[in-house]
């Protein structure tokens, strides 16, 4: 499973990289990004989840694999 | 167009305790007119809807009412053009940038806090909350700190009487105040255009080619944040100390573990919010949670009933640091998400962390109940009288 960003829906709130700074980092402008390729370590879901629930865009999502559907929304 | 829906706003019981306020509208429906013919949209699901289609809820349109005499940058824009400012002012108002004024910003607040520190009592909105934002905004726009405190009294008399008038005209307070507030303003525009510093008024004079701003954009990027980046600022601090005041368990809590401060805050923003409506015009008729708004409609996209929805915080009504984080909408969302979120809340973290270093322990003064204005369009304390020990806390 990976975290991926929907970058139509973000809009900067920079939620992701507070809550979950092992997954996200900020870029320039303060939005976050993924950071590396996204996997979950087998203990990373926890995480990834308070990422998804942080964000007020509802921007953030696990996904099961590359291009594949979301698991959590 | 007046109906007769026989709601009004005004008449939320909003001063003493926001839950009753909220509760109120929140119960109108998801989608309610106010008798005066204003719509508000008070569900999570109405507001998220509003926030994702700005191109239906025109936030151009929806500052009017204010006669700002300068365009309201990049609020009172609409795509495409939004972008173009917002591309540019994003990366100034980024936590990186943030972070490197942190130490002045800290240096600032604690100064504020060892006036009082030593008296035995202080007055929260009067003593930090008023003060600490105007001199975050000079320090940011590069102007001198000593002009804080006549800055303020021109802010406050604009904002105060702003949309008070239902004829439109200001008083001749208002145009003097604003008169001095935009002289002073294009005073230092003018000067940072002849010898430019390495403040975010430079830069954004120094953009060039397409890039570049008019005159009355940068005046309204300075007159934007004083109306929206600072009475929402003292409102917040307000805010939060009213709670941690009358939460001697969560403060010692947080006094004992500084992580905790970040989720204390996001929790209090998420109840009591500054600006809880946030006004948008619709321009086609649209259908919101089965209830058609007509083109043309004004409409408030209610943020903070949309806060306290049902079924999405455990405990939607109280700070709660477990359910903390949970993308709350207390910034705005879509588009125009508030440009300065991410300053405001290191405000507050440097307000909380610097008041509870010299000042771990306090409580409301006696006799004092603490309320917020109302009517109002932006929700602040009007007072917040603090007594605590004095002697060995130091």
């Amino acid at each position: 499973m990976r975290v991926v960003i929907d970058p139509q829906r973000c809009t900067g709130h920079g939620r992701c990289y507070v809550v979950a700074p092992g997954l996200f980092s900020d870029d320039d402008a303060g939005f976050g990004q993924v950071a590396g390729d996204g996997r979950l370590a087998p203990d990373g879901l926890a995480e990834a989840e308070r990422a998804v629930a942080a964000c007020p865009e509802q921007a953030v999502s696990v996904v099961d694999e590359p291009g594949g559907a979301a698991a959590t929304v | 167009m007046a109906t007769d829906t026989g709601f009004r706003l005004n008449d939320a019981p909003m001063p003493e305790d926001r839950t009753a306020g909220w509760g109120f509208v929140r119960a109108q429906g998801d989608v309610v007119q106010e008798i005066d013919g204003t719509w508000l949209l008070t569900s999570a699901e109405a507001v998220r809807f509003a926030h994702r289609h700005p191109e239906i809820f025109s936030s151009a349109k929806a500052f009017d009412s204010l006669g700002s005499p300068v365009p309201l940058i990049p609020l009172a824009v609409d795509p495409p053009d939004h972008k173009k400012f917002r591309r540019v002012l994003d990366p100034m108002f980024a936590p990186r940038v943030v972070n490197a004024m942190e130490a002045a910003l800290r240096a600032q607040v604690r100064d504020l806090v060892s006036a009082f520190a030593a008296t035995g009592r202080c007055e929260v909105v009067a003593d930090l909350g008023r003060l600490y934002p105007t001199q975050v905004f000079l320090t940011l726009f590069g102007m001198p700190l000593e002009d804080r405190d006549r800055f303020i009294e021109w802010v406050e008399t604009i904002v105060e009487n702003a949309g008070r008038d239902a004829s439109g005209e200001p008083s001749p307070e208002v145009m003097a105040a604003a008169v001095a507030l935009f002289t002073y303003l294009q005073g230092h525009v003018d000067a940072k255009r002849a010898n430019p510093g390495d403040d975010l008024l430079s830069q954004v004079l120094a953009l060039s080619g397409d890039d570049a701003w008019t005159n009355d954009e940068v005046l309204g990027l300075c007159f934007l944040f004083t109306l929206a980046g600072l009475d929402t600022v003292t409102a917040a601090i307000g805010f939060v100390m009213l709670h941690l005041a009358r939460r001697p368990d969560l403060r010692a809590q947080l006094v004992a573990d500084p992580a905790l401060i970040g989720p204390t805050i996001e929790e209090v923003l998420r109840l009591e919010l500054p600006a809880p409506i946030t006004p948008r015009v619709v321009l086609v008729d649209v259908e919101v949670c089965g209830t058609l708004l007509p083109a043309g409609a004004q409409v408030g996209l209610c943020l903070a009933t949309a806060n306290r929805e049902p079924g999405w915080f455990g405990h939607a009504d109280d700070v709660d640091l477990s359910q903390a984080d949970g993308g709350h909408l207390s910034f705005g969302g879509g588009i125009h998400r508030c440009l300065g979120s991410h300053l405001a809340r290191r405000e507050l973290r440097l307000v909380v962390e610097e008041f509870h270093r010299q000042i771990p322990d306090y409580g409301i003064a006696p006799g004092a109940e603490p309320r917020v204005a109302w009517p109002s369009g932006t929700l602040h304390l009007t007072a917040l009288p603090l007594v605590f020990p004095v002697g060995d806390q130091a």
